[in-house]
């Protein structure tokens, strides 16, 4: 065997090696070399085109939202004066979180400084409508777009910081990362960019499927304010009490479900024996949109805090915590709703019917919240 | 290395309708969607009993693609 291979070997060295043959390697260790030096400089010249053409896309979209929210402070809101200065403050204005290294009684210092901002927001935007100062739906729509604006701004200002610092740099790793993200950056923007479309409109959108839900136990019974932005009224289901709670629509409001439940539970001395959420929830790539899941536990997105106190009260309180969830994409969540959430209304009705048939007893007080923006959705 | 822009998704236009419904017959009519339309809103009489019926439902509905 090995004298079999041996032979072999030494048959090939003996093939006289012509002009060609010596070329053909040259030409293929010179490609090694060049693959080893410039292969990364290659992929960097690449990747910084690639970025660089998804923030143009970016830019353009940064630009639209802004001037689509300057266009409805004018047209809608009949803004006094040419608000695109202060549209342009107001897209750079920085809400810095609390210090984390202490955690005790975080939740308290970032629900104050997001208040805080809430409050400034609603404030700032009443100034800068006009006549519309009157009608709460345009002043809460406002608001959104220009969060939206918001949002692309920053998306935009930080994919150029790294761009920029990537291309500086040289550095290879930061921008293939960049590169990497860049096609869900610009998912998310287009989403965001697309919401402005049923904004402007006051059309319903898929987060307000909780509100959907819920507005039709409301409809008709006596409602009053019990937080900012959130409504509540009491009704009745084969002989228990529900205090159903959403934010006051037909705003673009999410409300503070938070606060709202621990007022029923804490102020109004109410004695649930289920918190019943409806909220809408991120699907998976593969999954149907409108597709209901049950589960236990704070249905609520979001920043935490509500999520917090809604945790809190029931955990002091030994209140269960069941949700019900209607599936879609974050596209779908933020732009006009889609027939087949909408068509989810009625058997997110009939699971919660059987929620609450199944988990209390009659007599019993059943606390039922509506999660999600409100937008085109009264109660 | 691949290609860190998404082909644009296909834009489906989308048509946004409001359903009246009737409170008392329960009868739907599906009509298109106004600007000041929401849900629990008034709407027109009911043809089959002349209540007032309700904005139940808005949404959208992707138009058949032509092309
Ligand atoms: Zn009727």
């Amino acid at each position: 065997m090995e004298d079999g291979l041996f032979s072999i070997t030494s048959v090939q060295l003996q093939v006289p090696a012509d002009v060609n043959t010596i070329l053909y390697v040259v030409f293929f260790m010179g490609l090694i070399v060049f693959q080893f030096a410039f292969g990364t400089r290659i992929q960097v010249y690449f990747a910084l085109n690639d970025i660089g053409r998804g923030l143009t896309k970016l830019k353009i979209m940064k630009d639209k939202s802004r001037k689509e929210a300057i266009d409805y402070l004018v047209n809608v809101g009949k803004s006094p004066n040419d608000p695109t200065q202060r549209v342009d403050q107001f897209l750079d204005y920085v809400t810095i979180m609390p210090v984390g290294i202490d955690p005790q009684g975080l939740v308290n210092k970032i629900d104050h400084v997001v208040t805080t901002n809430n409050e400034r927001v609603r404030s700032e935007v009443t100034a800068l409508v006009g006549q519309g100062q009157n009608n709460p739906v345009t002043v809460s729509i406002s608001e959104n777009l220009l969060e939206v604006a918001t949002s692309l701004n920053i998306i935009h200002k930080v994919v150029r910081h790294y761009y920029l610092l990537g291309k500086k740099t040289n550095s290879y790793f930061t921008l293939i990362q960049l590169q990497m993200l860049m096609p869900m950056i610009i998912q998310e923007s287009d989403a965001l960019l697309n919401a402005v479309d049923s904004f402007k409109v006051g059309q319903p959108v898929g987060d307000g499927i909780g509100p959907v839900v819920v507005s039709k136990l409301m409809v008709g019974k006596e409602k009053r304010v019990i937080a900012k932005d959130t409504v509540i009224a009491t009704t009745e289901y084969k002989g228990r009490t529900l205090h159903v709670l959403k934010a006051d629509g037909p705003m673009a409001y999410v409300g503070q479900p938070g606060v709202a439940i621990k007022k029923v539970i804490e102020e109004m001395g109410v004695k649930p024996s289920a918190i019943i959420m409806i909220d809408a929830a991120l699907k998976l790539e593969g999954e149907k949109t409108g597709e209901i899941a049950e589960g236990v536990g704070a249905a609520i997105g979001g920043i935490g805090v509500e999520k917090f106190q809604i945790e809190d009260v029931a955990t002091k309180n030994k209140v269960p915590l069941y949700a019900i969830l209607v599936k879609q994409s974050i596209l779908e969540a933020i732009t006009v709703m889609r027939k087949e959430i909408a068509e989810a209304s009625e058997k997110v009705t009939q699971v919660l019917q059987r929620v609450i048939e199944e988990k209390t007893k009659e007599g019993d007080e059943v606390v039922v919240a509506g999660i999600g923006n409100t937008l085109g959705v009264a109660q | 290395m691949m290609s860190s822009v998404p082909a644009s998704d296909k834009k489906m236009k989308l048509l946004v309708y409001s359903i009246e419904e009737c409170p008392v017959c329960g009868q739907k009519t599906k009509r298109a969607f106004q600007v000041g339309d929401y849900i629990t809103k008034d709407g027109g009489k009911c043809t089959k009993c002349r209540n007032t019926t309700r904005v139940s439902l808005v949404y959208a509905e992707s138009s058949k693609p032509s092309g």
